[in-house]
């Protein structure tokens, strides 16, 4: 760098922050290594003192987030592990991380890179021992309920790097309680907003930070006891960087700080080329946004409509192990709360990829730099207008990445690695929500995270694991009943594996599960649903079913007080078959919420009310056919499967068996088997026909609004999307699709107006637009 | 360890480890010499191991099994069998009654339980998760309609038939234990206490004898993943123990014992092969140490000791603080979160038999999780192992010889260890093999360094104020690697390191401890008349406990004047769901004044475990469990205490020289040879001090001395 400059600038070695960072970028794009290291000296030259860096430095940072999280009262940090602690260089690239919610590598990464880029050095300066917090969802965070405290390092006056802690909170103070609302459509309804904002010096925090943040959130005794965790995580991981240079230098410390990344990068590129199959991927993700329902309720008319939000990728690998995603033709962002900023969707898909690419000790920022992103600016993951809402962005991105997953999956299976295959990830929900006054009279929210244990996709030598999993914590749990009735007043009536929740498949999908509450001691009391609904937003794998959707059963007046009192029967365990209740027929007079509605805003509850939370299974791999008899008859004996499906959906005919559990009968099985497989040759039609018909219906646009809007969008913010589209479906250029024909608003559509459009704020951009 | 025969020795203390491949057995006479005896372990029949490994370890003295036997007061057993029977399901046919809509928990698990114990890897690996096959199958588990809240308020009453049929339906099964387990029945145990009477009854009827387990009788602490899982261990594994051990104890009866053998558990104290909470003895041998590091602690005046044991397999550090243990109240043993209290123990899955592989993508060095165990390595021709080991790289180095692995039972092959080496570690780094091979052991200590640094920091406190233990097998190898450059108060090494759990057990207190959930809340400025009735509260708790502890003693012919009581405390700030356990500064709890002295000692405790900063006073606290521990005085092995000598170690303890590398050069380092060493001799490294057990390694820039107790001392020079 040719930097003329007399400023004497915080970095070691006396570059400011800015200078900093524009070198290492710079490096990194001429040489296409990361700070130009075309040689890691350190790594290379004394593999030994770089492994023994790596292992203290790593162990010391896992060490932090176990001994930390201790100290919250949340159980979302301390059962269900919803914390993560991440080491920094100067530059805010991440060295290493903690597990847990890993996808905040890259968000807190982001929020360094926002107060580096805007002058956060001169003001409000960066001293040692500063206290940062950030959860502004504007500048890369997932949703403002992860809120991040970030603490620069110093090594003898001079900044080397920085630690970010960050934890999911229970409740930001958004328009109704809980932390992934969905009633609001515009970030100014999402809560408490902070921006990389200095809350402490001298490792204190100020005042008038306390007083404001905690009459901010409506779960104050959680929100301090989350800060005090993340502060002593920081403080816990500064002091062990601080050991670690008084034994092996600063040198040897700096050095690793950035050759560590690229070793990242090399390594995400290696496991590349080991495991995939260079080509072109193409896949597709939907979910569903239903709001025309009343029992959706906005403050805004033109947000009262039912959409879908799509994103369709194409993941290209080449040669070398270097690779490009492309998510052309995604839907606009909407009048929601599931937005995502760019660096929250590039940073989890990174997650996402730890789980089956790179399952290795080396997670860092390193991937991000090995991996080229195009989300087009204005997209439902680089939204293009600063009112834009985030609250529960998970929802779809959940749902696009699971394609993502079984574009590599297919790799894998080329490459023969069948154990690493996986069918796709479940729709991590129902988030249960709500708030008003708990059993200890004190204005609460909760939001239960049991659906962090879902069901996991199949792979291709055995079925997904049940109840077991999330794709934004791999370390999923459900947590003891007994400490969500310590959080919530809401006492369990049933706990149980739900069947058929999971894809079917010759390896089914691993089977969610689904918890019957009743209310009890709650007052003023309101509690929402959040998941999909009409759509299945996995797809299962090679001829794999997806795993069931969602929807949503609540009862008021429920009687359930006088029936306790008189000993008659009531609801407890699961709801079965939801097509066939059990529970309704128990509850006359009640007022019952059983559809497809899985998306709710705050309804009024009282005790002796219930609420179903059913968390979903994981899709199937391979024709349902294919699987073995005794392994369907296991499914039915074991709750996993409803008998019914045993014949329509694999084929197999049960007979009883000894003790009221069923056996396949093998013969009259393959009989069936063959029967069905003559049924699907009889059902169809040459692909030739079947898309003229399919043609004629898109002449006709024969197709619910929703999905007309749908395609609109993508056309509108894709050219590419929609010129193959017409290409393939050969369509003639009178044939057009427009928002503006369609009988619902489309706010949004031709104004907006960016974050970068503001005043003296200069946008980090790390990906292509 | 004197080996000079006495005829009129008389034999007073057994310790036993009985471990998955070698039992060891301690004896200690009445002039507290000690002899350490190895055989293999007999899984089949495990009494035959231990008569075994007696008549070995006895035979240094001369003596004979009956001759030993008549004289021993004390002996105590722990071991890997209950253990190895739930790991391998071998337990018994169990029935579960829960709650109705939740008899799929106890299957369900915790997912955490389908990644415990995993390498950091694998946690975030998702395909490499799974379940074990829950203790107690679906279709043996029943539902009783009923509901207690978290206050304990009743809110649906028990429908008493659900429980009769419950009963019934497990009984017809022909089930061989009956566990009931009901939420919240620590707070409120009446539903669940009245369903353990319905099945009893039920049970009487049937004239089968099943036995009953409550959960409240049992472990009456918060969540229920942990309180059943514990409870059903009770019914699954441990009275077949109780069978095992009755068996053992009868073996040694019929060659002339007297005494009733005891068996160590997780909590830190040894309680009767009788006692009624069996499943504590899930996991014992490893706490051998631990115990035996405070008991030499207590008698030389040790009061904070980082315990480091390394076997073939993994590194166990465990710190005493105070002269006392700390212990954990929810851990996990065998992939199940328990409810037991553990001493605390940290493990890392590193130890002198890990696999040294490279990371074919990253290159990074990676050590372990898995080992060859028994099988040594590469280095052992007939192991058919062809991954290096750390061992492997041990021989190549000069640490172990090759002849003398084992006293000599395994000849190990030097030249098969540095091929092996060299192709799959030295040549991708473009290292020599000596300088790999080095650079692994190198790796390794700063692991177990950076790991004991981390254990004893994390806790608030420095090395500075810790003297070090180093045993197991493996352990005096590494000793100097993990502790260089910590600056620990001193460096121990005790000659007898590789039976030192078995010793340890031998020396372990009489005890039982018994827990109890509480719920106290209180403001931090509440009135004095709060803080009054609430210590009156856990005072009655702690009486509820003392008499449990009482009547286990009973039954063991102890009266209660006999038994030395202990009260101890959980607390947190409000709210919070993580609580510390605090040893009370107080007998007994009644006024005002004492509730501030127990807050005051757990704000303390808060500070420095966490950080200042983290201390929340403003919330108020919670008393979350009360804890009573009882001991009765037991005899133990005396520490030997020997005359000192010159500096210079004796003609015949020098048995030669080995070629020794380190630090990037070969060196003569002189061997000597353990037992012939006499206290006060000093040894300036290089060298290498041998016993058929163990091989103690002093490097350059080290030396060690030899105190009158039998321990070497290790410092840097």
């Amino acid at each position: 760098m040719n930097i003329q400059t007399d400023i004497k600038g915080i970095v070691r070695g006396g570059e400011t922050l800015k200078q900093h960072r524009d070198k290492i970028m710079e490096a990194t794009k001429r040489s296409g290594h990361y700070a130009g290291l075309r040689h890691m000296e350190l790594r290379d030259e004394h593999p030994i003192k770089y492994n023994k860096l790596f292992s203290r430095l790593r162990a010391g940072v896992v060490d932090a987030r176990e001994t930390a999280k201790k100290i919250a009262a949340s159980p979302i940090v301390e059962q269900e592990g919803e914390l993560c602690f991440t080491l920094y260089n100067a530059a805010g690239d991440s060295i290493l991380t903690s597990t847990g919610i890993i996808i905040h590598v890259g968000t807190m990464g982001a929020a360094i890179k926002y107060m580096i880029e805007n002058g956060w050095e001169t003001n409000p300066g960066v001293k040692d021992r500063d206290i940062f917090c950030n959860n502004d969802s504007l500048i890369g965070n997932v949703h403002p309920c992860d809120i991040h405290t970030i603490v620069p390092i110093f090594h003898e006056g001079e900044l080397i790097g920085w630690v970010g802690g960050v934890t999911h909170v229970i409740d930001t103070g958004a328009v109704g309680p809980g932390s992934m609302t969905t009633g609001q459509v515009q970030r100014f309804g999402d809560g408490y907003s902070v921006t990389c904002r200095k809350i402490g010096e001298n490792d204190t925090l100020f005042r008038d930070w306390l007083h404001e943040s905690q009459r901010a959130v409506r779960t104050t005794r959680y929100w301090m006891l989350d800060e005090r965790t993340r502060v002593a995580g920081c403080h816990m991981i500064r002091k062990l960087v601080e050991e670690v240079i008084a034994d092996e230098g600063i040198d040897a410390y700096w050095q690793f700080a950035y050759e560590a990344v690229e070793h990242g990068r090399l390594g995400l590129q290696n496991r590349i080329k080991a495991m995939t199959i260079p080509g072109t991927y193409r896949q597709v993700g939907f979910v569903d946004v239903p709001y025309s329902h009343d029992d959706v309720r906005v403050p805004s008319d033109f947000a009262k409509v039912d959409t879908i939000m799509h994103t369709p990728s194409e993941m290209t690998i080449r040669k070398d192990g270097t690779w490009r995603l492309d998510f052309e033709g995604s839907s606009r962002w909407g009048w929601h709360t599931y937005n995502a900023h760019s660096v929250s969707f590039t940073s989890g898909i990174w997650v996402m990829m730890t789980q089956t690419l790179i399952p290795s000790e080396m997670i860092n920022d390193g991937a991000a730099y090995g991996t080229e992103f195009r989300l087009p600016k204005g997209t439902w993951m680089n939204p293009d207008d600063r009112r834009v809402a985030f609250a529960y962005s998970w929802h779809f991105l959940v749902s696009s990445w699971t394609a993502l997953w079984r574009g590599l999956s297919r790799s894998y299976f080329g490459r023969g690695y069948l154990e690493e295959v996986n069918a796709g990830n479940a729709n991590t929900s129902n988030w249960l929500q709500g708030g008003g006054f708990n059993q200890y009279d004190e204005i609460h929210a909760v939001n239960s995270f049991e659906c962090a244990a879902n069901g996991v996709g199949a792979s291709a030598v055995r079925d997904g694991i049940s109840h077991a999993a999330a794709i934004w914590n791999p370390e999923g749990d459900m947590g003891d009943m007994e400490i969500w009735e310590l959080a919530e007043p809401l006492v369990y009536l049933g706990r149980q594996i739900k069947a058929s929740s999971g894809g079917a498949g010759k390896y089914r999908g691993g089977c969610g599960f689904e918890s019957l509450r009743m209310v009890w001691n709650a007052k003023d009391w309101t509690m929402f649903f959040m998941g999909n609904g009409h759509i299945s937003s996995d797809w299962g794998l090679m001829g794999g079913y997806p795993a069931a959707s969602g929807y949503r059963f609540a009862a008021h007046d429920t009687g359930l007080k006088e029936k306790i009192a008189r000993g008659e029967p009531i609801p407890w365990g699961g709801d079965t078959d939801p097509e066939n209740p059990v529970w309704d027929g128990m509850l006359e007079g009640a007022r019952i919420k059983r559809d497809k509605q899985a998306i709710t805003t705050e309804e009024m509850f009282a005790d002796y009310d219930l609420y179903l939370n059913y968390m979903r299974g994981g899709p199937g791999f391979g024709d349902p056919l294919d699987r073995k008899p005794e392994a369907v008859a296991a499914d039915v004996n074991g709750g996993y499967l409803l008998a019914r499906f045993a014949d329509s959906v694999y084929g197999v005919v049960l007979a009883e068996g000894e003790r009221g559990r069923v056996v396949a009968d093998l013969a009259a099985t393959e009989a069936r088997r063959a029967e069905i497989r003559q049924e699907r040759l009889a059902q169809s039609v040459p692909t030739r026909d079947w898309m003229a018909g399919e043609r004629d219906k898109i002449l006709a646009k024969d197709a619910g609004t929703h999905v007309q809007q749908m395609y609109a969008a993508s056309f509108k913010l894709g050219p590419k999307f929609e010129r193959d589209f017409r290409a393939f479906w050969d369509l003639p250029d009178s044939w057009q699709l427009k928002e503006a024909d369609l009988p619902i608003p489309s706010y949004g559509k031709d104004y907006s107006m960016d974050l970068s459009e503001l005043p003296d704020v200069t946008i980090v951009k790390l990906v292509e637009e | 360890m004197t080996q000079t025969a006495r005829n009129a020795r008389s034999v007073q203390v057994l310790g036993i480890d009985a471990g998955g491949t070698m039992t060891d057995t301690f004896f200690v006479d009445a002039d507290g010499d000690f002899v350490v005896g190895k055989a293999q372990t007999t899984p089949a029949n495990e009494a035959q191991g231990l008569l075994e490994s007696s008549r070995e370890g006895l035979e240094h003295w001369g003596l004979t099994l009956e001759d030993a036997l008549r004289n021993i007061q004390t002996g105590v057993y722990s071991g890997t069998a209950m253990l190895n029977r739930v790991v391998q399901r071998k337990g018994l046919r169990v029935g579960l009654i829960v709650n109705a809509g939740m008899e799929d928990f106890h299957r369900m698990g915790r997912a955490i339980q389908a990644y415990l114990g995993f390498a950091y890897e694998d946690r975030i690996h998702i395909n490499t998760h799974y379940y074990d096959d829950p203790l107690v199958p679906r279709d043996l588990t029943r539902g009783v309609a009923e509901r207690i809240d978290m206050m304990g308020t009743v809110v649906i009453p028990l429908n008493e038939d659900t429980a009769r049929t419950a009963a019934r339906e497990l009984i017809a099964e022909d089930v061989e234990g009956i566990v009931i387990s009901l939420l919240h029945s620590y707070k409120n145990p009446t539903h669940e206490r009245r369903v353990r009477d319905i099945v009893e009854d039920e049970v009487k009827a049937s004239g089968k004898p099943i036995p009953v387990f409550a959960s409240t009788d049992y472990y009456p602490v918060r969540k229920e993943t942990h309180r059943t899982n514990t409870t059903v261990l009770e019914a699954y594994a441990a009275e077949p123990s109780r069978q095992t051990l009755h068996g053992i104890s009868g073996a040694f009866k019929d060659h002339g014992s007297k005494f009733d053998f005891r068996v160590m558990a997780t909590h830190g104290g040894t309680i009767s092969w009788k006692a009624k909470e069996l499943a504590r003895t899930i996991v014992s041998g490893p706490i051998g140490g631990v115990i035996g590091a405070k008991y030499l602690g207590e008698k030389l005046g040790y009061r904070n000791i980082a315990c480091s044991d390394i076997g073939g397999t993994s590194f166990d550090v465990a710190l005493i603080t105070q002269g006392e243990l700390t212990i954990r109240n929810d851990p996990d043993m065998a992939r199940l979160v328990l409810s037991l209290p553990l001493v605390a123990m940290d493990s890392v899955g590193a130890g002198a038999g890990s696999f040294v592989r490279l990371d074919p993508y990253t290159k990074a060095i990676k050590l372990g999780p898995d080992s060859a165990g028994y099988r040594v390595g590469v280095c052992w021709a007939e192991s058919g192992i062809d991954t290096v080991s750390i061992s492997d790289c041990h021989v190549v180095l000069g640490y172990l010889n090759p002849d003398n692995f084992l006293g000599g039972q395994v000849k190990l092959d030097r030249q098969r260890a540095w091929d092996a080496i060299k192709v799959q570690v030295a040549d991708p780094l473009g290292m020599s093999v000596e300088d790999a091979a080095a650079g692994v052991i190198e790796l390794l200590d700063a692991e177990l360094r950076d790991y004991m640094r981390s254990m004893i920091s994390g806790k608030g406190y420095s090395p500075g104020s810790f003297t070090c233990f180093s045993y197991g097998g493996a352990g005096p190898v590494h000793t100097y690697g993990y502790t260089e450059g910590l600056g620990f108060e001193d460096v121990i090494v005790p000659a007898w390191a590789a039976g030192f759990s078995a010793f340890g057990c031998a020396a372990a207190d009489f005890e039982y401890r018994y827990d109890k959930s509480l719920d106290i809340n209180i403001d931090t400025d509440a009135h004095e008349a709060d803080k009054a009735s609430q210590a009156e509260v856990l005072q009655a708790a702690w009486d509820e406990l003392t008499e449990r502890v009482l009547e286990e003693f009973e039954r063991n012919g102890y009266a209660a004047d006999k038994v030395e009581l202990q009260p101890g405390f959980r607390m947190q700030y409000r709210g919070q769901l993580n609580d510390l356990e605090i040893e009370s500064p107080i007998a007994s709890a009644g006024g005002a004044d004492d509730w501030d002295r127990l807050v005051s000692a757990f704000n303390d405790t808060y500070g420095r475990v966490y950080a200042a900063s983290a201390r929340s006073p403003e919330l108020g606290y919670s008393v979350t469990g009360a804890i009573m521990r009882g001991t009765v005085p037991i005899p133990k092995p005396k520490i030997p205490e020997e005359p000192l000598h010159d500096a210079t170690p004796p003609r015949e303890a020098r048995t030669g020289t080995r070629q020794f590398y380190r630090k990037g050069r070969w060196v003569e380092a002189q061997l000597y040879r353990m037992e012939t060493l006499l206290p006060g001799n000093q040894i300036v490294g290089p060298a290498i001090i041998e016993s058929d057990a163990t091989t103690f390694v002093v490097p350059d820039g080290f030396e060690t001395w030899l105190d009158e107790h039998r321990l070497f001392h290790l410092k840097e020079l």
